[in-house]
């Protein structure tokens, strides 16, 4: 178990700003495509490598449960374009489970619902910015509680996810350089989508978060965890 | 025979080929890696891929078209618009960035043509057990809760016309639902020894030495297109060198798993003839 929490530190501190030099200067500036996919990858393996050290079972099939939850709902929710509660859902499990369970939801649904929608190379950078809003919902969680801050954090998270992609494909299309106008083109163009997103993370939390923490609270009782 | 493969050299296949697409902005090299996977992907498909390819020919012409809108350098001046000038060589640059991505998208689609969840499961399992376990159990979970959400639907539609609220109501019965199943399974996975020592795995993937042999041919073509690297430079004027060695390596890596696949076509339809 010890070794891993070590090897978690050697990625984090060592391996990825090693990446990050060398790539620079053996590539120089066009190495943005391959410097962004592999750092986005090796970002998400200290979360994978912690989970790994864990010896809780319940909590193991609790996360495939609602990993697959999040992705159903992208298929229940299809006739509604656009409309999907996965990052309702990442919120929820990082704000009730705790940070590395958000990060790990958020993540794993990205991989899971590209297996369905599509892999490419915007799945690593779809892993860290879900995984990014589960983790941060957990470490928010005695704020998020309460139900205004909650909503704010959502139509935050769904126009934060859009911007991340955003600038991906802008950075992605002019191999590191950022253009301001073609961000603001491709803003523009995925403004509806954004508008969307935020709207439906709203709706969703405020009809699912009250439910959420009874449903926690039933788990408790009944079960004891 | 690419199917009967070990996923590992799949695996690194696909890193080798994927790593030189994003580390170069050469339009011959780049326009090489597309076509090898577009045909690898028409081949593996069929009917399917073709959308999929055009869709990716369009992305490279849209993004050709719209980059001398953003950009203004260049030499070659092809005409104004609004004091802008539209050059040349913006749009090589845009029709270059167009093939990287669109090729790399190409390459992960052959990617998931290969990697059945079977296959991602083992390799992430190799490193991470409990993580492919997760992955599989999600994998199994999706289908079921999709038809358990299905039910829930219709039985609820008696009751609730609002489609947004049915479906709302619906998914809400299907968490707490699937979170109870969840703590039953795991304790019925505790009581059978699960996360014990000594847990050995099965699997159908045999490591030959033809696996063994076309990872070191992969790591030295790799190795070949990367050290012998083709240059291009855009502005302010367009030149292209091409390093043969490098090139050649290239060609040969990311034409191999078409020429593979059309090898075996061949051979299936001699073989089904003299019967």
């Amino acid at each position: 178990m010890k070794h891993k929490k070590i090897l978690v530190y050697i990625i984090s501190f060592i391996i990825i700003p090693t990446v990050v030099i060398a790539g620079t200067l053996f590539f120089g500036s066009k190495a943005f495509a391959y410097l962004s996919l592999v750092t986005a990858i090796l970002a998400c393996v200290p979360f994978f490598l912690s989970f790994e050290g864990e010896g809780n079972t319940r909590k193991t099939v609790l996360l495939a449960v609602v990993v697959a939850v999040s992705v159903v709902g992208r298929f229940a929710f299809a006739p509604l374009q656009f409309f999907k509660p996965v990052s309702a859902v990442v919120i929820l499990a990082g704000m009730y489970f705790g940070s590395e369970f958000g990060f790990l939801t958020g993540a794993l649904s990205a991989v899971v619902s590209n297996f369905y929608f599509g892999q490419g190379p915007w799945t690593p950078f779809q892993m860290i910015s879900w995984g990014m809003i589960g983790l941060i919902a957990g470490l928010l969680s005695r704020y998020l509680k309460k139900l205004p801050i909650l909503i704010v954090y959502g139509a935050l998270s769904g126009v934060l996810f859009s911007l991340i992609m955003d600038i991906w494909t802008t950075v992605s299309i002019d191999n590191g350089a950022f253009s301001l106008g073609r961000f603001l083109a491709v803003t523009a163009t995925s403004l509806p989508v954004t508008a969307v997103y935020a709207v439906s993370n709203v709706i969703f939390l405020i009809i699912l978060a009250p439910f959420f923490g009874k449903k926690i609270e039933r788990l408790k009782l009944r079960y004891g965890i | 025979m690419i199917k009967t493969l070990h996923p590992l050299t799949l695996f690194c296949y696909f890193v080798s080929v994927i790593t030189v697409s994003v580390v170069t902005l050469n339009p011959a090299i780049l326009g090489v890696g597309f076509v090898g996977a577009a045909l690898f992907l028409a081949l593996e498909k069929g009917k399917t891929a073709l959308k999929q390819i055009a869709f990716s020919v369009i992305l490279v012409v849209i993004i050709a078209v719209t980059n001398p809108i953003f950009s203004h350098n260049g030499a070659t001046i092809l005409f104004f618009i609004d004091d802008n000038r539209v050059t040349l060589e913006a749009l090589y640059y845009g029709a270059s960035s167009g093939l990287m991505i669109s090729s790399v998208i190409l390459w992960f689609s052959c990617f998931s043509a290969l990697f059945d969840s079977e296959r991602i499961i083992y390799l992430t399992g190799r490193a991470f057990p409990k993580l492919g376990l997760v992955l599989s159990m999600i994998l199994g979970l999706v289908p079921r809760l999709l038809r358990d959400f299905k039910s829930i639907n219709a039985a609820l539609k008696t009751i609730e016309k609002r489609r947004l609220r049915r479906y709302l109501g619906a998914f809400s019965a299907l968490i707490t639902r699937s979170m109870e199943d969840a703590i039953v399974t795991a304790d019925s996975m505790r009581a059978r020894g699960y996360g014990q020592k000594g847990r050995t795995f099965y699997s159908r993937f045999r490591f030959t030495a033809l696996d063994f042999s076309l990872i070191i041919v992969f790591a030295a073509l790799l190795a070949l297109s990367l050290v012998f690297t083709s240059d291009v430079n855009f502005y302010p004027n367009f030149s292209l060198t091409i390093t043969p060695a490098g090139f050649a390596a290239f060609v040969i890596l990311s034409l191999l798993p078409a020429v593979i696949k059309l090898k075996e076509g061949i051979g299936w339809s001699f073989s089904l003839s003299k019967i």
